[in-house]
């Protein structure tokens, strides 16, 4: 399993060749979906009219915002290192890119209530996207914990 | 047939009451930054999210983190309107279910 370390500092992912193509599949197969208006898709206002001024002028931004997010994660893992160190920024957009792709499979799987690790069924748990949702929060803690050292 | 007659005196009407300064300060400034609990997100990451954006200390964001996650959502800023719309598309941005609204 991929591990995070922090020396000196910095930050570092040590990934080898089989997890690198592992997540960039995942975030391959999951993009698709990102691109399409999520239905978990975060409201900002109750009043209808406020909404639709956000969705207009700044919901378009967050979108781009999470492409990029995943556009900089992929490319990173494209480079063929196995060692990938990592500014605070740059680790702040893995956590981030990590969040959007655990998000989709949660909305595949039809995740909509705390627990579910507790409650899955063994054919939920041999589906893809349930490895997506441990192996990236797995990743997400340990990012976390390196930002927090 | 048009007829002249003279001009009937009218009240003016009266001004319309301006808002207090209370009540202007609640409209502009008072607004809540509500982050939702969700069923996906790590708690850990709440945590980080909430004290690189709003400056939190560990202790502050844990017990915000807390409440989303018992009690469904936290205030976790009240902030003019302009402001907390920056917060939640920060928050939208991070991945976390965000909303503002008036108190």
């Amino acid at each position: 399993m991929a591990q995070v370390l922090r020396r000196r500092g910095r930050i570092q992912v040590k990934v080898d060749k089989r997890e690198r193509e592992a997540l960039i599949g995942i975030i391959d197969s999951l993009s698709p979906r990102l691109a399409a208006p999520l239905a978990s898709a975060p409201r900002a206002y109750d009043d209808a009219k406020l909404q639709a001024e956000y969705d207009r002028w700044v919901r378009p931004d967050i979108e781009k915002g999470r492409e990029v997010d995943l556009t900089m994660v992929r490319d990173a893992l494209s480079g063929g290192e196995d060692t990938l160190p990592l500014t605070e920024a740059q680790t702040l957009v893995w956590l981030r890119a990590f969040n959007h792709l655990r998000v989709a499979a949660g909305e595949i799987l039809g995740i909509e209530a705390d627990g579910w690790e507790e409650t899955a069924t063994d054919a939920a748990k041999q589906q893809p996207e349930y490895g997506v949702l441990m192996a990236l929060g797995y990743l997400q803690e340990e990012l976390v914990a390196a930002l927090d050292s | 047939m048009a007829t002249t007659s003279a001009p009937t005196p009218t009240k003016a009407p009266a001004p319309a009451k301006a808002p207090g300064r209370e009540e202007r300060d609640q409209r502009e400034f008072g607004w809540n930054v509500m982050v939702w609990n969700d069923p996906i997100t790590l708690m850990s990451y709440v945590v980080l999210v909430l004290r690189r954006l709003f400056g939190y200390d560990h202790a502050t964001a844990t017990r915000l983190m807390l409440q989303v996650h018992n009690e469904g959502r936290a205030v976790v800023a009240t902030q003019p309107r302009e402001q907390a719309e920056v917060s939640v598309a920060q928050l939208h941005s991070f991945g976390l279910q965000a909303t503002l609204g008036r108190p």
